[in-house]
């Protein structure tokens, strides 16, 4: 026979469960706003760019420039699309994580400890792709990245690798010892 | 500290340490750089020549970028190139358009390294930075003789290959901290492009044409010498 506490999903605790809410929320004011602000959003960015020649390494050349512009544009566009996108199915997979994680981890501090590392990471990670967008017109597409990476990515995308290895290997001692 | 937290506390570390490399290899996007409107225009010019569509051909040319370009550059560019184009295109002359094409982007790309090698020998912008733009210029400079790499080289193998190799040796100067080795081989292809641009057949052609009448659209051309 099932134990009664296996048979039961539990709710993890409502902090968790509104950041991960909260986060899909962003991501569809993401995306709508990047349809409906696309021009605008463009035009920002590539008066950014052509106010720094010498961060975007502009020479004064149209058949230089041009491709150089394009490319900063086209990153910042996917910067804001992949925000989009990582905030959605982040918002998914805090909520499916953590819900596992309560349910089946049951040391109380392994627990809190992931719920905690997935919740946290997974919320944070996606807005490196804002930031890096953010950045771009301002310290090239390079720079930008590097200061997504260490302020962002790597910080709060290995806490959710972390966290989501911790549940992993939970889940599976939780097999063996059945 | 127990043993079985001390060995869950190395657990932990090992796990941190191990997905380090991993949550540094975001997905970030790949960029393919795209045609510009006078090379996107090119192709469209030759690939309706190819297919013997002279009249879209001709269509392409009065209504596109190319054209456009060439009026604003015609400073540069062998005296009446424009028309010279224009006129194969109306007789449906499919070899002298190429050629006159090729012409066009062989100044293009001339007028590319000359200015790359003005902007590499100023020295009041720092090493590094001139160097970028080096590259930034071989890049474009590559992408407008790419168009015409093989016209080049069926109408004058050695023009092209000495453009090859100079643009090869400008790559790997590239690659140095030095700017002004990348400036020799820049002056190498330019001279080559001239060549390429003075000795064509339709370039001569347009100069004649025009000594005998006015001038396109009432503008005088002057050839630049470089």
């Amino acid at each position: 026979m099932t134990p009664a506490d296996d048979s039961t999903w539990r709710l993890p605790p409502i902090a968790v469960l509104l950041a991960a809410v909260l986060l899909v929320a962003c991501a569809e004011i993401g995306g709508a706003s990047m349809a409906r602000f696309k021009l605008e959003l463009a035009r920002w960015a590539r008066g950014a760019m052509l106010a720094r020649p010498a961060v975007h390494g502009l020479v004064g050349v149209r058949d230089v420039d041009e491709p150089i512009l394009d490319e900063a544009l086209v990153k910042f566009d996917a910067g804001l699309r992949l925000f989009h996108m990582h905030a959605e199915g982040m918002g998914a997979v805090i909520v499916t994580t953590t819900l596992v994680a309560t349910t089946l981890v049951r040391g109380a501090g392994a627990r809190r400890l992931i719920v905690a590392l997935i919740t946290v990471g997974g919320a944070g990670y996606p807005l490196g792709y804002l930031l890096w967008s953010a950045l771009i017109p301002r310290l090239g597409v390079e720079s930008a990245k590097n200061t997504a990476e260490w302020l962002v990515w790597a910080p709060f995308g290995g806490a959710a690798l972390v966290g989501l290895w911790m549940l992993t290997g939970a889940v599976a001692m939780r097999l063996v010892r059945r | 500290m127990t043993r079985p937290r001390l060995l869950a506390s190395l657990l932990f570390i090992s796990l941190c340490l191990a997905i380090t490399p991993v949550a540094m290899a975001h997905h970030v996007g790949v960029y393919t750089p795209r045609d510009n409107e006078i090379s996107a225009n090119f192709k469209q010019i030759k690939f309706s020549l190819q297919a013997g569509k002279t009249d879209v051909a001709r269509r392409l040319f009065d209504e596109g970028a190319l054209r456009r370009e060439m009026v604003t550059r015609a400073a540069t560019l062998p005296p009446g190139l424009e028309a010279a184009v224009e006129a194969a295109l109306r007789r449906g002359d499919r070899a002298d358009s190429e050629r006159g094409l090729v012409v066009f982007f062989a100044a293009l790309s001339r007028d590319l390294a000359l200015e790359a090698d003005r902007q590499l020998g100023d020295a009041a912008s720092p090493a590094p930075a001139r160097v970028a733009a080096g590259r930034r210029f071989l890049e474009a400079i590559w992408r407008y003789y790419s168009l015409i790499d093989f016209a080049v080289t069926q109408a004058d193998a050695k023009a092209a290959v000495a453009i090859r190799l100079a643009y090869d040796e400008a790559d790997g100067a590239a690659r140095t901290p030095d700017p002004e080795r990348l400036r020799a081989p820049l002056r190498r292809i330019a001279q080559a492009l001239d060549g390429v641009v003075a000795t064509s057949p339709l370039a001569g052609r347009a100069s004649r044409r025009t000594s005998r009448g006015p001038a396109v659209r009432g503008e005088r051309h002057t050839r630049r010498q470089s």
